[in-house]
């Protein structure tokens, strides 16, 4: 394999899940994880975190707002496969099940610097209105087996395949419902000296991504 | 210091120190201020002295400092009430303010906040803040801020300005705070305030009204303040406005702060157009005269009409034109405007002819009709019509009309002499017509005047050098081109010349022709028309042109012989200074030797010859040479003009008056008739009427063919063909004719004419010259000319017009109308041609292409760029051309570079490198060994290696099966990626009654029920799972007839004095709760201690030890799980060849003591564990049933020295018999996996229904009916078993039952037992058996069931149930029995195949992997349910109730318990097999087996002692012989019935040993399973000091190298 030590960039991302618009919900928390590729690995931090439940603010705006700090390093030889932040937001429903109010998932900004991010959400929507009528009676909402899909390519093509021909949609998006994931991002090189790889590196990239 | 500076310092101080203080100074300044105002309605001085007064006054509160709050007053008044201040002022304000801040900056050392104070304020433009703050200070603000901004930006401002102008009015409201500190109310302030400008709202609203409305505000505030006071407000506000203006303006104060009224000045209309007249100018649109536009003394000159390019001019009237040149004519009094010609210069008309956009369409109406998408169904393309043009209605729209006018021979066999010279005489008069039509010369004369009117109206070279350096040059070229014109001119006036003499030559010719011959054939006649001339003028234009000829040349000559001359001069001055130097050293050489002279002139051999001056040009000579080459080519003054003119109205002499050799011609030529075939894309499509030759030889046509088609036109070809009499018709020739523009319609297209010409050879005996035979016109046959038959047919090609006008042309042309223009290149030298370069600018060069054209730029470019031969022009045609530029790194770097290597290949999924972690960034940071294995994978593709296989064919088997799975994997590849939803999104199904009724008895349900049942769990997808995460959990519960000690080998203890079993001794300790156990000390004090040991992946576990030969241990053991190479992924998991090995073992304690005295004090025991059996559950079995609940038949040796069954009732082994339910010992057991772990079922399942789809060779309804049927199956009974078609090793689809089919199984093996044939059909599932299990799973990860036919499965001898259960179903079939392939589930495989057979009343299940049997009604078959039968000509699908076979009917007559496929609504259609029609068995050689064996004997003995590290490993040789001897009697046996004998001779050979050791029996298929169970059963760990091994293989070979492995391997101890 490769040397003991190899060259690597460290990512390291300090940032908060600030709060959220779900004008519909109240009383949610959310879990975090991070998606990347086969070349990044977390060196410190926690790589999932779950939040307190929050209510809504009492104001006009009536935002949901965790703060919920995050804080990891990753280490990486290759910007294929950037670090996704997934976010799933939960709450409870009229019955008091815990369901999933919302998925969204955004890439790790790229640049080094304060970023703001808005992350709109969307829950998976049941294949029919019975179903959606029994999912919503017994708290068994249709959730992705692992919230870390909607970070991935795979499986999106069965979406389409399913909205097209059967002519209902997996995913509803809640068009109003935002959570908000504000990061510091710095970016560390070991080494400035990347461009005689980088092109190698670009070329490979575009490769990987198709 | 003035007023002016004072304020200007207020201004520029820009900190604030103290509020309060400010607060005061400004309420001082409010007193100034009125005071001043005051001062000012008095007097001025008096300003003056108050000015003096506030420079103290001001100078007292510098180093106080001021404030923001008054500087942004006061800059915010300024543009709310102000008009926009002068930019000068401004910026000399803001220059001061700038000067002065910095002073303070480095002054004092001030807070951070103020600094940031400082840096806001002096922007010139304070709007502009607004931006900047955003994005400076944007880290506390929320998304809904923004909103609430604007109102408290104005509130702030408000209130501020409000509180600025209480401090200032009334101080009294805060003088309780004490200096230097600010109120609350401030610091509120200074935190609160915003420093943004007012928004513009804001402005807005002051102009319109907030004047007053603050005026309002501020009253109410001063309601104490008497009315006076508030209108002396008002004003001051005023004045304080102009006084911020002043002072911004930086204009001395006094004189506009007065204002002076006078009435307004009035100007009359007439003095304005007056005064306009001086300034205004209006230019005339008349036309302006030529001779004003062009310089004096110059006629226009028009470079058209000279034959020069000018461009198309842009539109302009008239009128514009003369107002711009009048306009420029008054302002510019130089004429560079102007052209030669007189008018403007102007470039070519830039607009293109036709537009390049294409059309918009306009948003609101066309947008449905135009860019509507439309669906049209797929057409089938046909690609074998290669030139077929449009598709569907359009079929047969085009059409091409061919208009055939005529033919007219050139020369035909039949031409006589004066024929051919009348052609001729013809030929050269056409030329003569066109070469007059064209003119050349004339052209050229018009030219040559035009030029040398230019050269002439040139101004003199004398002029200034600078205009006069490009005047030379111009008359340079100009000379030039009159030279080439003249050169041209007397070329083409020569060739005239000589054409009409030959035209007169040969008339002169066919005269003389007629008069030898006596007869006319011809008509032809010419007239030379004289055309008389005026001898003067003609005389004086001659003279005139030669005297300007003569001229020029002479200047020519001139200005060669000045050349000449220079070079001369030259010349002769070197030749002068050689001279010189010669004659210096000649004497020189004088005075020294004279021979040497002749040396030296040798030496000087190139002695430069004395230039000859060079003759000056007579000019007499020169026009002599001019008028010589006149009077040659030129018309003589005064010679008439001659015209000659052709005519056809000579008489033919008739034929009775012609010799008899004419008649004869003519008669030929009568009876000759010539047709025309039409071809079209080498295709006849018509042909003309045939016509006789008529006497002139032109033949009349005067056909149109309609030739309606729907090819795009590749070849359009006339064929003349000529019959004679009534004789053959010939092919004279083939003309080609011209496929028409797509511009070219009928009516419009001209007749052409088009040549032809045949290489036959005719001679005639008559009159005619015949083709191709010399003939001669002179009398003596000299002179001798040969032609060749040929002609020209009239015709016209166009495209129809349709009637409605449209032009019926094939679309496929239409693309070529934007290359119109270049068409005509491609017409005249074919589109072939275009890529060669030469002829194209061949061709561009004979065409006179005017190189000055725009339009013929593209060409003109591309033609110097190909002939001048500098740019490289590629032989191959780039699709992306820029690529290159695009690409990183050339493609060898790149193919280089570890780093890219090693990323595309993880991109593949090469399996060594799919789970490569962090791809190094430095290619030097990859070792070059990182790519070994894979190098060496690839390289060894082709080989087969025999290292780790033992035998050859093996090898050769593991190489295709690897080759298989490549191939299915490649086919699978797309499909695996193919997700479901239901892989993405988990959803409860919708309730039914059954789950609502369950869930409703949940409620009534026991919280905590005395026995408990297991749960299902959820399913945990195999993603993010690491090592150790995976658990196997194996809960052992039971076991059954555990086989016990013999009581012989007590007899054996008896020898010894100290060892005896230990529990013998400690027999009534244990708890006596087993019946059996008591009734086993009781019986025969002999007892067994068995332990489980569960081993998987080297890792070992074991129960606690339970007693009796019916032990219960109820133990949970967990073993951890690691996938290979860390992936968890499902296609790894699926690939996980690892077994798990669940060992019974017999724990034997051996009491060591040596002393008996110390019997009482201590126990010093060894225990020993004796291998009773082993069950053996594949990895993936459990992976993919997920849980395995049952009982267990456990693998017993044949021969379990020193342990017997409790009860021996396998005494007589007939199917008959029915067997006990202790045959055999069983365990009880249930294993999962923890978590639980989702197997790639669903895909595998999604895989075999595309198969389905794509590749099958079945019957389309048949496959519907398979559907049909097991749609209907799953209806009903969901969980059985139903199979009606299957895959086979290529991928395709193939209905199961032709699967089945009688085959012949090996004749070695019928020939063992010809009489028994319940023994033969032992031994064929034992054969059957002994090939070795594989399942598809691990052979083809990730896909689904293959099924191979019988020969493919002996050849790969590997498979898994299916194929096992086919091929014993197979023989079975041929052994004459009743036999059914049986689909259901069992334990541990889950769903398998059986088969079942009918013997003598009773039906009899068969486990074709282990080759047992077993009745219908045993209670431990393993098969638990039955899905349906299968037979070689039909399905049954089981409708039963029940699928436990024991409770089943397997009579499948019956309709209501047995649903067939094929029935009568859906007979049998007698489908072929897919199996061969016989086995041919090859017998294995006996060598190869034999080397094999002593190899794995080898192998395993290196084995046992690398196991034993830590011992020495002794062999008792005189054992393994023994036992080498006695392997061969138990495969001759199968393992049965040899135990005693067997003892018996083993306790005669080893007596004083004791011996404890067993047989295992295995099919082999590689070593690494053979290592694993002997190392599952630990023989290898007793580690007594003096212990020996035994080991033997037996390896026996059955056909087609089925091999049979025995290994004996026995622990030998010496007893004392």
């Amino acid at each position: 394999m490769a040397t003991a030590n190899p060259t690597v960039f460290l990512v390291m991302v300090n940032g908060q899940v600030e709060s959220a618009q779900f004008p519909e919900f109240d009383d949610l928390y959310c879990k975090y994880c991070f998606v990347y590729g086969q070349d990044w690995a977390p060196t410190s931090g926690l790589e999932e975190g779950i939040s307190q439940i929050t209510s809504k603010s009492a104001d006009v705006q009536h935002n949901l707002v965790w703060n919920f700090p995050i804080d990891i390093t990753f280490k990486s030889t290759n910007p294929f496969g950037w670090p996704q932040i997934v976010i799933s937001v939960y709450g409870p429903d009229v019955f008091g099940n815990d369901v999933v109010r919302g998925y969204g998932a955004v890439h790790v900004p790229f640049t080094p610097g304060r970023h703001k991010r808005t992350i709109p959400m969307f829950v998976p929507e049941s294949t029919s209105k019975l179903q959606k009528l029994t999912s919503w009676f017994m708290g068994r909402r249709p959730e992705y087996t692992d919230p870390k899909l909607i970070a991935q390519g795979e499986g999106r093509e069965v979406t389409l395949f399913q909205l097209s021909t059967h002519n209902y949609s997996i995913s509803r998006l809640w068009a109003f419902s935002l959570a908000v994931f504000s990061a510091w991002n710095t970016l560390l090189h070991p080494t400035i000296k990347l461009a005689g790889s980088l092109k190698f590196q670009l070329k490979s990239y575009l490769l990987q991504s198709f | 210091m003035s007023h002016q500076e004072e304020k200007v310092k207020i201004i520029s101080e820009e900190f604030v120190e103290n509020e309060d203080e400010e607060a005061e100074k400004l309420k001082k300044m409010k007193v100034q201020k009125q005071r001043r105002k005051k001062q000012m309605q008095d007097s001025s001085p008096e300003e003056q002295l108050e000015g003096a007064a506030n420079l103290g006054f001001q100078q007292e509160q510098q180093p106080d400092g001021s404030e923001p709050n008054l500087l942004n007053t006061t800059v915010r008044k300024g543009p709310r009430n102000l008009p926009p201040l002068p930019s000068t002022s401004r910026t000399g304000f803001a220059e001061f303010s700038m000067r002065e801040r910095m002073r303070e900056k480095l002054k004092a050392a001030r807070s951070k906040a103020e600094s940031a104070l400082l840096q806001e304020i002096p922007s010139p433009k304070p709007r502009s803040f607004v931006s900047l703050k955003e994005e400076g200070t944007g880290f506390d603000e929320e998304p809904g801020k923004n909103v609430l901004k604007e109102p408290q930006e104005e509130d702030s401002q408000r209130s501020a300005r409000v509180k600025f102008r209480d401090s200032g009015r009334k101080p009294k409201f805060k003088p309780q705070v004490p200096p230097g500190f600010p109120s609350a109310e401030e610091a509120y302030n200074f935190f609160t305030f915003n420093f943004d400008p007012e928004p513009e709202k804001d402005e807005t609203k002051d102009k319109s009204g907030e004047e007053s409305n603050q005026e309002v505000e501020e009253g109410e505030e001063e309601e104490e303040e008497e009315k006076p006071r508030q209108e002396e407000q008002g004003e001051e506000e005023l004045t304080n406005e102009k006084e911020a203006d002043a002072f911004l303006l930086d204009l001395d104060q006094t004189a506009p702060d007065f204002l002076a009224i006078r009435a307004a000045e009035y100007e009359s209309i007439h003095a304005i157009q007056h005064k306009e007249k001086e300034i205004l100018f209006r230019p005339s649109s008349v036309t302006v005269p030529i001779y004003k536009k062009i310089p004096e003394n110059m006629q226009p000159r028009y470079l058209e009409d000279e034959g020069l390019y000018t461009g198309e001019r842009p539109m302009v009237p008239r009128t514009n034109q003369n107002i711009m040149e009048n306009r420029l004519l008054i302002q510019e009094q130089e004429r560079k405007w102007f052209g030669d010609d007189g008018r403007i210069l102007a470039l070519p008309n830039p607009i293109k002819q036709f537009s390049t956009r294409p059309p918009i369409f306009s948003r609101e109406e066309v947008i449905e009709a135009g860019l509507e998408t439309l669906y049209k169904k797929a057409l089938n393309y046909v690609p074998n019509k290669q030139y077929i043009v449009g598709s569907g209605d359009s079929l047969g729209q085009f059409q091409l009309d061919i208009d055939i006018s005529g033919l007219i021979f050139t020369h035909h066999p039949c031409f006589s002499r004066e024929h051919v010279l009348a052609v001729k005489l013809a030929q050269l008069y056409d030329q003569y017509l066109a070469r007059r039509q064209r003119n050349q010369t004339k052209f050229l004369t018009d030219k040559l005047n035009a030029l040398r009117n230019a050269v002439q109206t040139l101004p003199d070279s004398t002029k200034p050098p600078g205009s006069g350096h490009t005047t030379r040059e111009s008359v340079n070229k100009y000379k030039f081109e009159i030279r080439q014109t003249r050169r041209l001119r007397d070329a083409e006036e020569e060739k005239d010349r000589t054409l009409l003499k030959t035209i007169i030559k040969v008339w002169k010719e066919m005269k003389s022709l007629r008069d030898f011959q006596k007869f006319t054939n011809t008509p032809v006649k010419l007239f030379l028309r004289k055309e008389e001339v005026d001898w003067k003028i003609d005389e004086k234009a001659f003279e005139a042109e030669i005297q300007t000829e003569t001229n020029e040349l002479f200047e020519e000559h001139e200005e060669e012989y000045e050349k000449k001359m220079e070079a001369y001069r030259a010349e002769y001055q070197d030749w002068k200074a050689w001279r010189k130097a010669q004659r210096i050293k000649k004497k020189k050489k004088k005075t020294t030797e004279e021979q040497d002279e002749v040396t030296e002139e040798t030496e000087h051999g190139e002695e430069p010859v004395k230039p000859t001056p060079p003759v000056p040009i007579d000019r007499s000579t020169i026009e002599q040479q001019v008028r010589e080459r006149a009077l040659h080519n030129r018309r003589k003054p005064g010679e008439p003009i001659l015209v000659p003119e052709l005519s056809l109205a000579g008489n033919v002499t008739p034929t009775e008056l012609c010799p008899r050799a004419e008649i004869l011609r003519r008669e030929d030529v009568r009876k000759r008739s010539i047709f025309l075939k039409v071809l079209f894309n080498n295709k006849e499509v018509s042909r003309t009427v045939s016509r006789q030759i008529g006497m002139d030889f032109r033949v009349h046509f005067g056909q149109i063919f309609n030739l309606q088609i729907h090819n795009w036109p590749e070849s359009l070809i006339l064929q003349v063909y000529e019959t004679a009499g009534y004789g053959s018709t010939n092919l004279l020739a083939e003309v080609f004719l011209p496929i028409p523009e797509t511009t070219v319609f009928t009516g419009k297209a001209s007749i052409e004419e088009v040549e032809f010409s045949s290489n036959q050879h005719v001679a005639l005996d008559h009159e005619g010259v015949g083709s191709g035979e010399p003939f001669s016109f002179e009398a003596d046959g000299s002179n001798k000319m040969i032609l060749m038959t040929s002609g020209r047919v009239s015709n016209s090609v166009a495209w129809a017009v349709g009637e409605n006008g449209v032009p019926l042309i094939p679309p496929a042309s239409q693309r070529s109308l934007g290359i119109r223009r270049k068409v005509d290149a491609i017409a005249s030298i074919g589109a072939s041609s275009l890529t060669d370069m030469k002829k194209l600018a061949k061709w561009a060069a004979e065409s006179k292409l005017d190189p000055n054209d725009p339009n013929n730029a593209s060409l003109m470019q591309l033609i110097t760029v190909a002939t001048s031969g500098d740019t490289y022009v590629p032989e191959f045609f780039r699709l992306e051309q820029l690529q290159q530029e695009f690409n990183f790194a050339s493609d060898e770097e790149l193919n280089r570079s570890k780093r890219f290597r090693l990323l595309y290949l993880r991109a593949l999924e090469v399996p060594e490198f799919r789970n490569f972690k962090q791809v190094p960034i430095y290619d030097r940071e990859i070792m070059e060994k990182v790519f070994q294995d894979y190098e060496k994978r690839i390289r060894d593709r082709g080989v087969i290696e025999t290292k780790n296989h033992l035998d050859v064919h093996r090898a050769r088997v593991a190489k295709y099966l690897q080759q298989v799975r490549e191939s299915v994997i490649n086919r699978f590849l797309i499909a695996k990626r193919h997700l479901l939803l239901s892989d993405l999104v988990v959803e409860e199904d919708v309730p039914n009654i059954s789950i609502l009724g369950a869930s409703l008895f949940k409620l009534a349900e026991q919280k905590r029920p005395l026995k408990p049942r297991r749960k299902g769990r959820k399913k945990v997808p195999a993603q993010n799972l690491s090592d150790g995460d995976i658990k196997l959990l194996v809960n052992i519960l039971r076991a059954y007839d555990i086989p016990v000690r013999k009581p012989s080998s007590s007899k054996l203890q008896q020898t010894s004095r100290s060892l005896r079993p230990f529990s013998e001794t400690f027999v009534t300790s244990p708890s006596m709760q087993s019946p059996a156990h008591t009734v086993d000390t009781v019986l025969s004090q002999v007892l067994v201690r068995p332990f489980v040991e569960v081993s998987f992946q080297r890792t070992v576990c074991h129960t606690t030890t339970a007693e009796g030969p019916n032990p219960s241990w109820n133990e949970e053991l967990e073993l951890p799980f690691r996938a290979p190479n860390s992936d968890y992924s499902t296609a790894s998991m699926q690939s996980v060849k690892d077994d798990i090995f669940i060992n019974i073992f017999d724990e034997v304690l051996y009491d060591i003591l040596e002393d008996d005295r110390e019997r009482g004090s201590g126990i010093h025991t060894r225990i020993e564990r004796h291998w009773l059996g082993s069950v053996r559950i594949p990895f993936s079995t459990l992976y993919f049933q997920g849980r395995i609940d049952g009982t267990f038949k456990i693998d017993i040796p044949p021969v379990l020295l020193g342990y017997s069954k409790e009860k021996n009732l396998i005494s007589e082994r007939d199917f008959d018999s029915v067997r006990s339910l202790s045959d055999g010992t069983y365990i009880t057991l249930f294993m999962t996996i923890e978590p639980h772990l989702v197997p790639g079922e669903s895909v595998r399942e999604k895989m075999t229904d595309m198969l389905k789809k794509f590749d099958s060779q079945e019957d389309e309804k048949l496959l519907q009916a398979t559907e049909k049927f097991q749609v209907e199956c799953a209806q009903k009974f969901p969980k059985r078993q139903c199979l009606t078609t299957v895959t086979d090793l290529s991928g395709k689809t193939i209905f199961i039952t032709r699967y089945l089919k009688p085959l012949n199984p090996p004749q070695e093996l019928l020939d063992m037992h010809p009489n028994n044939p319940q023994a033969t059909a032992e031994l064929v599932a034992r054969y059957v058996a002994l090939i070795p299990f594989l399942p598809d799973s691990v052979s083809f990860t990730e896909t689904c069931d293959l099924w191979s036919t019988s020969d493919q499965f002996l050849e790969l001898l590997a498979g898994d149930e299916e194929e096992h259960a086919v091929l014993l179903c197979n023989y079975f079939l041929s052994l004459g029995k009743k036999a059914w392939l049986m689909m259901g589930t069992a334990i541990p495989e889950g769903p398998t195949a059986y088969v079942l057979t009918w013997e003598r009343s009773q039906y009899l299940i068969w486990n074709p992997c282990s080759g047992r049997f077993y009745g219908q009604f045993d209670t431990f078959c393993p098969l638990k349910s039955v899905g349906c039968l299968i037979s070689s000509d039909n399905i049954w699908f089981n409708i039963q109730q029940h699928d436990s076979p024991m409770r089943i009917n397997f009579d499948v007559t019956k309709p209501k318990l047995w649903k067939s496929f094929f029935s009568r609504n859906l007979p049998y259609p007698g489908l072929s097999s897919v199996q061969p029609g016989e086995l041919v068995y090859q017998c294995t050689d006996k060598a190869a087996a034999s080397e094999l064996q002593d190899r794995i004997e080898k192998i395993l003995k290196e084995k046992i002692m690398e196991w034993r590290p830590r011992h020495i490993t002794r062999w008792n040789r005189y054992c393994t012989s023994t036992l080498r001897h006695f392997l061969p009697l138990l495969e001759k046996n199968q393992g049965k019935d040899v135990e005693d004998d067997h003892r018996a001779e083993l306790l005669r050979q080893l007596g004083d040993y004791r011996f404890s050791g067993f047989p295992i029996h295995m099919a082999f298929s590689e070593v690494k399973p053979l290592i694993e169970a002997v190392y599952s059963t630990g023989v290898h760990n007793i580690d007594i000091s003096n212990v020996e091994f035994a080991l033997a293989v037996y390896v026996h070979a059955y056909p087609k190298n089925v091999l049979s492995v025995w290994i004996y391997v026995a622990s030998l101890v010496r007893n004392k």
